[in-house]
């Protein structure tokens, strides 16, 4: 079922670091959607949760370089 | 000149860094692909010959085509967009007065840009261009997807990152708005992604990771560049007002020709006609590449008084005068006298002048 979270994410520290988060929808299979704000400091994402987890999903915000802060 | 070296060494310094964390993410995707290819391409591969292809540096020759196509593309979109913005800037320059606004407003910008950077106040990142989301898919999507065994992918992802310029690309855009000329605003743009491309190149190739503290200290230095040039441009916003204080007019009154304080020399060898009377009521300005001599002239009040701009081999900016109080923009001639009518004007007037960048500036006095 597809599940969708904003979290709010550390370390954006450029306008075009929405780009490179955004390339999670490239990487990890299961994101349908992933939107980043560089202004809001967040990140929409829409996943199915029958193929990945979130604990997931932060790991790769973790390996792209930037920390999930929370969930809004 | 001076503004192109400037350009190209703060893209050697600063842009080439600073605009790797994300082009250089795009080009590297790209890349990823090629190498991906060349590892299909071989008939039967051996378990090690595969492994030793994705190694980094691993049929490192091949990428240097495609890193190559990507900053030859980049530095030809970025011409081209200085050429825009220089014509945007063109159309604004309608008066010295807009014109002063612009550059007062490019300040700003670059201002809030070093604040940004520096994280002084979450209100800085609306002093940010972020690309919107639809055109960030669509490049994402070209990286992904582009036919890894040609150059297109490259060129094209080159091109793109156009629209999504980094800090200190966008503080030169904002300059390159400023100049108000599309061939000078094109090539301060081509100077400046010039200087970023050995950089850019070398940490793509070798495959380079900074390490997140260099980075964020990098970035810090980025900010204090950027402020400093911030402030000179509002400085240049100000000068170009006509206002009589201002750093530049400071600097021109300290370092200034000792003749600051004197009515121009008579008798210039150059052209004109008409040489200084001597009683104030034609006076000579010499146009230098780097400043007007003498910066402050006395001119008789009261009376019609002949300005003689004296050129002689001047390539710089100064050739673009502007006298706010007369609302007069004039390009002079590289060599040459151009006679300028003042009208009468009262005693004690101050009248600045500056050239059209406001680097340049000088000061009539009608005093005598």
């Amino acid at each position: 079922m597809a599940t969708k979270v904003t979290l709010k994410i550390a370390g954006m520290e450029c306008p075009n670091c929405s780009l490179n988060l955004e390339r999670i929808e490239d990487k990890l299979k299961g994101v349908v959607f992933a939107e980043a704000s560089y202004r809001k400091q967040q990140m929409v994402v829409e996943y199915d949760d029958a193929v990945l987890t979130l604990e997931q999903i932060k790991a790769e915000v973790k390996r792209l370089g930037y920390k999930v802060a929370g969930v809004v | 000149m001076l503004n192109l070296l400037v350009a190209f060494v703060t893209g050697l310094t600063t842009g080439g860094l600073s605009c790797l964390a994300v082009q250089g993410g795009l080009l590297a995707s790209s890349l990823a692909g090629q190498i991906e290819a060349d590892v299909q391409k071989m008939t039967v591969p051996s378990r090690k010959r595969r492994r030793d292809l994705r190694k980094p540096g691993a049929s490192r020759s091949q990428l240097a085509a495609p890193i190559l196509a990507f900053l030859v593309a980049k530095l030809a979109a970025y011409t081209l967009l200085g050429f825009l913005l220089g014509w945007v800037g063109q159309m604004f320059q309608l008066s010295p007065v807009t014109r002063a606004i612009l550059q007062i407003a490019v300040g700003i910008f670059m201002l809030g840009s070093g604040l940004r950077i520096l994280n002084v106040h979450p209100i800085f990142r609306y002093f940010a261009f972020e690309p919107p989301a639809f055109l960030r898919r669509k490049l994402r999507k070209a990286a992904a997807d582009g036919s890894p065994s040609s150059l297109s992918a490259p060129l094209f992802l080159g091109f793109m990152t156009v629209l999504i310029p980094c800090g200190v690309t966008q503080a030169m855009m904002a300059v390159a708005l400023g100049t108000g000329n599309p061939l000078q605003a094109a090539a301060l743009m081509f100077a400046f992604t010039l200087g970023t491309s050995p950089v850019f190149f070398a940490v793509s190739y070798f495959a380079t990771q900074l390490g997140k503290k260099l980075e964020r200290n990098f970035a810090r230095a980025v900010a204090v560049v950027i402020l400093v040039l911030a402030i000179l441009t509002i400085d240049s916003g100000i000068t170009l007002a006509g206002s009589p204080v201002s750093l530049s007019r400071w600097a021109s009154g300290i370092f200034g020709s000792p003749a600051n304080a004197q009515a121009a020399p008579n008798g210039f060898a150059l052209g004109g006609a008409n040489a200084d009377q001597g009683d104030g009521t034609i006076v000579t300005v010499t146009v230098k590449n780097t400043s007007y001599e003498p910066a402050i002239i006395h001119a008789k009040a009261g009376v019609p008084v002949t300005l003689r701009m004296v050129s002689k081999n001047v390539r710089s900016c100064s050739l673009a005068l502007i006298i706010p109080a007369l609302d007069l923009f004039e390009i002079l001639d590289p060599t040459g006298v151009r006679e300028i009518a003042i009208p009468p004007q009262e005693a004690g007037t101050r009248m600045p002048y500056s050239c059209s960048m406001g680097m340049y500036s000088g000061m009539i006095v009608f005093d005598r």
